[in-house]
């Protein structure tokens, strides 16, 4: 029987992805529970926080920085993000106050599908639809028809080869927005 | 990215740094305002000092301590109060922002509904029915004054006063307040509120034991069991008349 892409990639993808939701309406649905929702108020420090620190990861890549294993600098980039990211959007909760930070918090969202694909998707999907393909012409199948039979997943894979493109502008977007937001709280809100 | 990206992402984000300038209400309030305060929706710096949030005197500027409960801000009378008593003037320091959100955003942050006591100045914290009205149930109906003898000020239940503690009120002692506590007053009390003891056959069931002290019944006495008798033996023993 002929492995899909979608079951075997996309949908623990998928799974990965959803349990970031769900954890985040947990997270939001304890602290209300708990009568904690000030908590969430200050979540997006460390969220930010960890974010940030997992950015090495990406001057480690681009060789801005030269210390650090690359293979453990990317799970921590991984693991960094996704959890930074849950508590940006426990942070966030379910409060539409101001546009700015929304539009952060979504492209946020953005960057971490985009991300996930592009690190933990695309390689083995390539490799996937390459192992279809040569499955494929090793029992005969024509060129076209070797086409024809993995059409699908290639257009999965030529979907995700998009979402990567997107991860570094976004991210900018991300950060700039962000950092607006940041700003904003820092300018009108009393800390003492 | 190539050079065509990074012009529309520049453009883009200038075009969000114009709209966050032009509308701040909009791109970083965090909530509409009060409908009070409505006109003020674009001028952040009416109520807020730039990186040290809200300041007090900014609001006392228009809300006057004194008149706050009493007057509008335009100096009419308040139609409609929302206490029954203007307290503002009570307070012992203005920190508004330690009760009011003016946000949406930031209202749902603040307990609703608790007043913190310690803001208020001695002498007011300790006359609460100057702002309170007793309870009309049965219980409150009987008890004058000095709530804090069950009650705290941070939150009204549960009450802290555990009759068991003094005397456990068995379904023989399901009385009034007042049949022990003659005149409300909850520091004295007296067994002889009941038609079953009276100072006279009480004297003469202690006399018998050979206990003189007897005027203080919750020494001994902590329920109405005959047989459960604090500090019994010794207290019989050093208050007995010796034959």
């Amino acid at each position: 029987m002929k492995s899909s892409l979608w079951r075997e990639h996309v949908l623990p993808f998928t799974l990965l992805l959803g349990l970031l939701a769900a954890a985040t309406l947990a997270g939001d649905y304890l602290l209300h529970r708990l009568n904690l929702v000030w908590v969430g108020r200050y979540m997006g420090i460390p969220g930010t926080l960890l974010i940030i620190g997992s950015l090495y990861y990406s001057a480690r890549k681009r060789k801005w920085v030269s210390r650090g294993d690359p293979k453990s600098l990317l799970t921590m980039h991984e693991f960094g993000t996704w959890l930074g990211s849950l508590m940006v959007l426990i942070h966030a909760g379910v409060h539409f106050n101001a546009i700015l930070p929304w539009l952060a918090t979504v492209a946020m969202g953005v960057n971490v599908v985009s991300g996930m694909v592009g690190k933990m998707l695309l390689g083995q999907s390539r490799a996937h639809v390459q192992g279809e393909r040569e499955r494929f012409q090793l029992r005969g199948l024509s060129k076209t028809e070797v086409e024809q039979a993995v059409f699908w997943d290639a257009v999965a894979l030529g979907a995700m080869t998009q979402w990567r493109k997107v991860h570094i502008p976004i991210f900018v977007v991300f950060a700039v927005l962000a950092l607006g937001h940041i700003l904003s709280i820092f300018l009108f809100w009393g800390w003492a | 990215m190539s050079r065509t990206l990074k012009i529309i992402l520049t453009l883009n984000l200038l075009v969000l740094a114009v709209l966050t300038f032009a509308y701040p209400h909009l791109m970083v309030g965090p909530g509409k305002l009060i409908p009070g305060h409505k006109q003020l929706d674009t001028d952040c710096f009416a109520c807020h000092v730039a990186f040290t949030g809200v300041a007090s005197p900014k609001c006392a500027s228009c809300h006057k301590p004194a008149d706050i409960g009493r007057l509008t801000v335009s100096g009419a009378p308040v139609a409609k109060p929302l206490t029954s008593v203007a307290f503002h003037q009570e307070l012992i320091s203005q920190d508004c922002v330690a009760c009011h959100s003016d946000h949406a955003g930031v209202k749902r942050y603040h307990f609703k509904g608790f007043f913190d006591h310690s803001l208020l100045k001695k002498q007011t914290s300790e006359r609460c029915q100057a702002c309170h009205k007793a309870p009309a149930d049965a219980l409150h109906q009987q008890i004058i004054g000095n709530c804090s003898q069950c009650h705290t000020q941070q939150k009204w239940t549960p009450a802290n006063f555990a009759h068991d503690n003094y005397f456990a009120l068995d379904r023989d002692h399901s009385a009034t307040c007042v049949t022990c506590h003659v005149g409300n007053d909850y520091s004295r009390y007296t067994c002889y509120g009941c038609h079953e003891h009276t100072q006279t056959n009480i004297r003469r069931e202690h006399v018998e034991e050979g206990i003189r002290q007897f005027n203080n019944c919750v020494e001994c006495h902590r329920s109405g069991n005959k047989h459960d008798i604090k500090g019994g033996e010794g207290r019989h023993g050093e208050d007995r008349e010796h034959d």
